[in-house]
């Protein structure tokens, strides 16, 4: 264990720079979300102004003015934890993480340094998975934090519950970690860093304009479920505090089941 | 794997190949190498050098056949099969963002040994401490090199697998390490290293395979291939020349120019000494055979059949180590 226990901490050294950069985006973005709300004074200009959005872009947010009315803040704020931004970000960070710790790797030759002394793939494998791991803790309490530092910074009108705060950071790392067990997968299926980043947004991506059309039309809900999105639900986490537990277990077992084929298909393949 | 082998080499392979798709990277290479040699890997590029090394660590699997080291079969037991093993990683592979002293530090932490010969490696390489804790995107190509070396050597592996040591090395550093090799093997220590410079492969090794692609052509000692090419004798005699009869057995002539002769000899040359010495000779030149030559001609004709021939004649002769 002391092999993946240096792998990993040396795989958080050398991606520091570039994990807190994403991480200082995560906690920005999130931290302007109050700043804007609260620029606008009170919550109903902001109910009257997206009264008159378009519902193609509400979709993106996944909710409704009339939820958003009767919500409160912490409604207003859930907006920021379902915005294309926040989910590009998170899934950037964990996505890059990912690729760079194995198809990276691989691509460079540098994944030899390890396998050429006595460690197993199990354990040069374990090392990336526990650095998802901690990535999406990470990226999960980015989010809040700045959310929160935002609050302080500005505040808004209206109440807000800080203890849904946390339930929120285990519903980001519900959808991060399920991100971060599928790149997994592509990650140790690919040869090149290009070619596995490429294939993980492209999924990422297919993901959510599923969920976003199936929220525009009718006819595509039946595959809704076939997103990850789906899953996701922030104004759940934020204004009632409670993440569905149909809605963890799916992301839960789609991370598991990309963190183990990930491990089979590692441990079974030729190196680049 | 009998225990023998075990104790007594250091890597086996047995038709050992390796398959992509349509591509035959290496056929039944079998190989045997003594615990304690140095041991020379060689071939021209593409011929499947870079594949066996591969799979002598378990870094791809083998389509059929099997590689050890001391006695652990290197994919289903690679750990075993690796626990005492240094490996030259490309220089490339390092991580550039990172300083030459932390990635010696994380090498030597994966490998579970003190890195008792850092130091002798830093100084005889002379790569210096300012230089390690710099990032490697500001080191050249042979400081990327020199610290690989000292990565894949400080702590003090059984075994060496070397990929082109001493690639971008200056000529004093390269001497060097050759130096370092000896004295690393002189306390039983075994490398096995692939090499384009064969006059470096002359100076250290004891033994090579030649394979071509993807098959082993020849792995015998040294001195068993200089013994399989021809030396070449210039002659000037002093008078008239002698008959083409007299010259003995394994004597070819390869041209004359007035009383000047060159021919090739092949094997002994007592024989043709004994029978210059009935002349009245002006000058005589010996080239011994150079290992250039004879890799050369295992590379362009391994094939055809008179080398095959040589090749099976000397096998036929001596219990390869």
């Amino acid at each position: 264990m002391r092999a993946v226990f240096h792998s990993w901490l040396w795989l958080m050294r050398r991606s520091a720079s570039g994990l807190v950069a994403l991480l200082i985006g995560l906690g920005a973005f999130e931290l302007i979300q109050p700043v804007a709300i609260a620029s606008l004074g009170d919550l109903d200009r902001l109910t009257g102004l997206l009264n008159i959005v378009p519902p193609a872009f509400l979709a993106l947010f996944n909710v409704t003015p009339e939820f958003l009315g009767g919500s409160g803040l912490t409604g207003y704020l859930s907006l920021g934890f379902s915005h294309p931004v926040y989910h590009l970000l998170s899934g950037a960070t964990v996505i890059w993480f990912a690729c760079r710790g194995l198809a990276g790797e691989m691509e460079r030759g540098s994944i030899q340094i390890g396998l050429s002394r006595p460690m197993s793939r199990l354990q040069v494998y374990l090392a990336r998975v526990l650095g998802v791991f901690a990535v999406t803790l990470l990226a999960a309490v980015a989010g809040p934090v700045g959310m929160i530092a935002g609050i302080a910074v500005s505040s808004p009108v209206g109440a807000v519950n800080y203890a849904n705060f946390i339930t929120q950071g285990a519903a980001c790392a519900l959808l991060t970690g399920c991100i971060g067990g599928a790149t997994l997968l592509i990650s140790a299926s690919a040869s090149r860093m290009g070619q596995a980043v490429g294939w993980a947004i492209a999924l990422l991506v297919v993901s959510y304009v599923i969920d976003y059309f199936a929220d525009l039309w009718e006819t595509l809900k039946p595959i809704e479920t076939y997103s990850i999105f789906d899953y996701y639900d922030p104004p759940a986490a934020l204004v009632s505090g409670v993440i569905p537990a149909m809605n963890a277990a799916v992301l839960l077992t789609v991370s598991m089941v990309g963190i183990v084929l990930g491990y089979v298909v590692f441990t079974r393949r030729d190196l680049p | 794997m009998t225990e023998r082998n075990a104790d007594y080499h250091a890597i086996v392979t047995t038709f050992l190949s390796k398959q992509y798709k349509q591509v035959v990277a290496l056929n039944d290479v079998s190989l045997r190498v003594e615990a304690g040699a140095i041991f020379g890997f060689l071939g021209p590029n593409g011929a499947g050098k870079t594949t066996a090394i591969k799979l002598l660590l378990g870094f791809i699997s083998p389509t059929s056949g099997s590689a050890e080291i001391f006695g652990h079969e290197t994919w289903r037991h690679g750990v075993e099969a690796r626990q005492h093993v240094g490996y030259l990683v490309p220089a490339d592979a390092f991580y550039p963002e990172m300083s030459g002293r932390s990635q010696l530090d994380f090498a030597s932490r994966l490998s579970g040994s003190p890195p008792i010969l850092r130091r002798p490696l830093l100084d005889l390489l002379e790569l210096a401490d300012a230089d390690l804790d710099r990032d490697l995107r500001q080191y050249s190509k042979g400081m990327k090199q020199k610290l690989a070396l000292v990565a894949a050597a400080q702590h003090d592996p059984r075994l060496l697998i070397l990929d082109e040591p001493t690639d971008g090395l200056d000529p004093l550093i390269q001497r060097r390490f050759e130096q370092f090799l000896r004295e690393f093997n002189s306390r039983g220590r075994t490398v096995f290293m692939s090499s384009h410079d064969l006059a470096e492969v002359e100076r250290l090794c004891e033994s090579v395979a030649i394979v071509k692609d993807g098959g082993l052509v020849a792995h015998q000692s040294i001195e068993q291939i200089r013994r399989m090419r021809y030396r070449q004798v210039e002659v000037t005699f002093a008078s008239e020349a002698p008959d083409g009869r007299v010259w003995p057995d394994g004597v070819q002539l390869q041209s004359a120019n007035g009383h000047r002769y060159v021919l090739a000899v092949e094997g002994d040359i007592n024989p043709l000494i004994e029978a210059l010495a009935k002349y009245e000779v002006e000058d005589l030149k010996i080239t011994p055979p150079s290992l250039d030559d004879v890799f050369m001609t295992f590379y362009e004709s391994a094939g055809s059949s008179k080398h095959r021939s040589q090749y099976q004649a000397a096998e036929s002769k001596i219990e390869v180590s």
